[in-house]
């Protein structure tokens, strides 16, 4: 940890729709660090990781990130993905060689090796050739896993990545995310339950009343540093 | 028999302007189907719709100023196609609204446009004919420039492919991967309007969308794998413009008409019989009990 942090927010003032949503937010993200975004509905992570990813440009303030592009990884809300698209898993793992890879060259046996490895550690090899539409919640999240790791992601962001997905699917990523981080990747993760906030982060990064707030990850359990209405962000 | 099969299948093509029509469809059929499929994909079915209009003032302007050219309607359409998937994307980049908002509000008033340039130029027997299509017209020029644009576009979605396909399923992911990826979705609109351009002269402008999105949609009660789609889509699309044409010439029909239509009977058929999500398919799943899980 003793590298340059990948990411960091110098004052960051955010808006959506000519509202502002976020002020004054900085801070550094270090590398090989798990770093848990929380906050109350409408409290702007969302914002935030649009304005991470370059996606959404602020309105005073900046983002430095020294990860190439394509080593960034944003894994969004389940809900974005086109769930009817004919896609089998295995083809969906492998469009992360693409950073490496290029899209245009076709794959050769070291990369369908690699992506059989990733498979088999996230459980998922028995549906290498199954659609996308016909997987679980769980085995999609693990499917899009596969896919950042595939990537090699430098910088990690998932939205929720534990939203409508089954237990043993979170005992398996929980682990995979942990190696990642501890392989050198700086990872952001939006989280909603406090049980997986303890199994998982390094760091915390509470926003409220616009604004960010540094805290580590027991002081989260204090009912006092709770999201304003947060009700689903109790200690488990 | 055979002589009724002979008399209805193989003495039309002894004319060679069915020989020219038939060579013009399958290589639309070949050309068209798959940016059909990527359409379906994208929720975007009615954006070639919208393209299509777009193109009719760019025929027009072609019409008016070299006559009954192909070469120069399929430019102007060309060009002007271009414009207004363009301007399209710029209004809905820069206004936050959404593209097939710009775009239909552009397709309307292109639609406006090259049926007015038309009437000042021409009488309402050329409108009828670059709206609607005619199988006469299609000379050895014209023939070349169909396989030609088809031709471009097979090779140029091989290419594309991979990169095409991601963006369907996930173009944030794409986004993230390189600078350049909103080139893909710029040179798939592209394709699109060569591909109406090259279509208009057997169907028309308003019609050549039709050999695109009805293989297209009827694939999807076929197949679930992409590859699957896409071949079932070009094979109804080949059977399609084969089979219309020969209706067209054995029973005095419009071409174009008879071609989408007939593709739209394949549609109506694998609504009704299709694998998946089809009328039969439901009834199907209601006989047999699953057996695992």
């Amino acid at each position: 940890m003793a590298q340059a942090p990948k990411l960091r927010l110098h004052n960051l003032h955010l808006a959506q729709a000519r509202r502002s949503v976020l002020e004054n937010v900085s801070g550094e993200f270090s590398r090989g660090a798990v770093t848990a975004l929380i906050g109350a509905n409408g409290a702007g992570k969302s914002t935030l990781v649009q304005a991470m990813m370059g996606e959404l440009r602020p309105l005073a303030g900046k983002v430095e990130c020294s990860a190439p592009k394509a080593r960034r990884a944003w894994l969004p809300q389940q809900l974005a993905l086109d769930l009817s698209f004919p896609m089998s898993v295995e083809e969906l793992v492998m469009t992360g060689s693409w950073p490496s890879h290029g899209a245009l060259k076709g794959y050769c046996a070291a990369h369908y090796r690699r992506g059989r490895e990733i498979m088999a550690r996230l459980g998922i090899s028995t549906v290498a050739h199954r659609p996308l539409g016909e997987l679980s919640g769980g085995q999609r999240q693990r499917a899009l896993i596969g896919r950042t790791l595939m990537q090699e992601a430098e910088l990690l962001l998932l939205d929720e990545p534990f939203a409508n997905v089954d237990s043993e699917t979170v005992d398996i990523l929980i682990p995979i995310i942990r190696q990642m981080a501890d392989d050198g990747a700086t990872i952001i993760v939006v989280l909603h339950d406090m049980d997986h906030l303890h199994r998982l982060a390094d760091a915390v990064l509470l926003l409220r009343d616009g604004g960010g707030h540094w805290l580590a990850p027991n002081e989260v359990a204090a009912p006092s540093y709770l999201p304003t209405g947060g009700r689903h962000a109790g200690p488990a | 028999m055979l002589d009724l099969l002979n008399a209805w299948l193989i003495a039309p093509f002894d004319y060679g302007f069915m020989r020219r029509a038939v060579v013009g469809g399958l290589a639309l059929s070949l050309a068209a189907p798959p940016l059909g499929v990527f359409l379906v994909l994208r929720g975007m079915s009615l954006i070639g719709d919208a393209m299509a209009h777009a193109i009719l003032p760019g025929v027009a302007l072609g019409f008016l100023v070299a006559g009954f050219s192909l070469p120069m309607m399929s430019l102007g359409g060309v060009l002007f196609g271009l414009a207004v998937a363009l301007l399209a994307g710029a209004v809905s980049k820069m206004g936050g609204q959404r593209e097939d908002a710009a775009m239909a509000s552009f397709f309307i008033i292109s639609l406006a446009a090259g049926v007015m340039l038309i009437s000042l130029g021409g009488s309402s027997v050329d409108l009828t004919h670059v709206l609607f299509g005619s199988i006469l017209a299609i000379n050895s020029t014209a023939l070349l420039l169909i396989a030609a644009i088809s031709s471009a576009i097979v090779v140029t979605l091989a290419v594309i492919f991979r990169a095409l396909v991601v963006e369907c399923l996930d173009p944030l992911f794409l986004r993230g991967q390189s600078r350049r990826s909103g080139w893909v979705h710029s040179v798939f609109l592209g394709l699109l309007v060569l591909n109406l351009t090259a279509g208009f002269q057997t169907l028309g402008t308003l019609m050549a969308v039709g050999l695109m999105m009805l293989p297209a949609t009827s694939a999807r009660f076929w197949s679930k794998r992409l590859e699957g789609l896409i071949g079932i889509a070009v094979m109804l699309a080949m059977l399609s413009s084969t089979g219309g044409l020969l209706l067209s010439f054995h029973l005095d029909l419009p071409s174009g008409p008879s071609i989408i239509l007939l593709a739209g009977a394949g549609y109506f058929f694998s609504a009704l019989f299709g694998r998946y999500h089809s009328l039969a398919a439901r009834w199907r799943r209601k006989v047999t009990p699953l057996v695992r899980d």
